[in-house]
């Protein structure tokens, strides 16, 4: 039993971030609350992709040891003593993407606070409404 | 309206986490993510690209086709931020 928590801990711990995000996009009423409800929803993917790229206790991150003694392009490396690569790789393009959308919005949201001096979604929904 | 979208909420996390139950268990070194290119990227990196960090030869030699797309996001996000905040400014 103890095992099994432990062998899943993370996966629910993500999701659990992962819906904090997704019921704060989905249900505040304010528009910067909802990118930070954003914000949060791509942290958890992103620690989520983290977490898959261990492989068991005692990795370290994907740096070769002994690269620069020499003979570094010929020495063997043990796979088991580092952590998969690729899932950091793909988060560095995913914090990209991050970056790019959170600028967009902020801007989207300076513009829309300019035109009806509010940021909350049912006020600027009436101030449309009233023409 | 906060109710349905907290109902809408668990509902969601329900089906993820009856899903991760079939994910591999956390730190499996037989993984499908750590079993079919990450090994050999770790024991070429060195001969292939003289660069003893992976995630560097990684991500500017072996996917730089990727970086460069990168990068172009980078400057739409860029070029769009500009034009909304500095577009108009003289209508």
């Amino acid at each position: 039993m103890f095992e099994f928590i432990v062998s899943y801990y993370n996966y629910w711990m993500f999701i659990i971030l992962m819906m904090i995000g997704f019921y704060a996009m989905a249900a505040k009423r304010n528009l910067v609350k909802k990118i930070i409800g954003m914000n949060i929803f791509q942290s958890a993917i992103i620690l989520y992709y983290i977490s898959v790229s261990v492989k068991g206790g005692g990795v370290s991150v994907p740096i070769l040891e002994h690269a620069h003694d020499g003979h570094g392009a010929h020495h063997a490396v043990d796979i088991m003593q580092y952590a998969n690569p690729l899932p950091h790789v793909l988060m560095l393009t995913a914090i990209v993407v991050m970056v790019a959308t959170l600028g967009v919005a902020l801007s989207v949201v300076i513009m829309i606070y300019k035109r009806y001096n509010t940021l909350e979604e049912d006020e600027i929904i009436m101030s449309i409404r009233k023409g | 309206m906060k109710i349905l979208s907290f109902i809408a909420v668990i509902l969601v996390g329900a089906a993820l986490i009856y899903g991760s139950l079939d994910m591999p268990k956390w730190g499996d070194p037989n993984s499908p993510a750590s079993s079919h290119v990450s090994p050999y990227y770790l024991r070429h990196s060195m001969a292939d690209t003289a660069t003893p960090n992976v995630v560097t030869s990684v991500l500017a030699d072996y996917r730089g086709y990727d970086t460069l797309g990168e990068t172009t996001v980078v400057f739409t996000a860029g070029m769009a931020c500009l034009l909304l905040l500095k577009g108009r400014r003289k209508n």
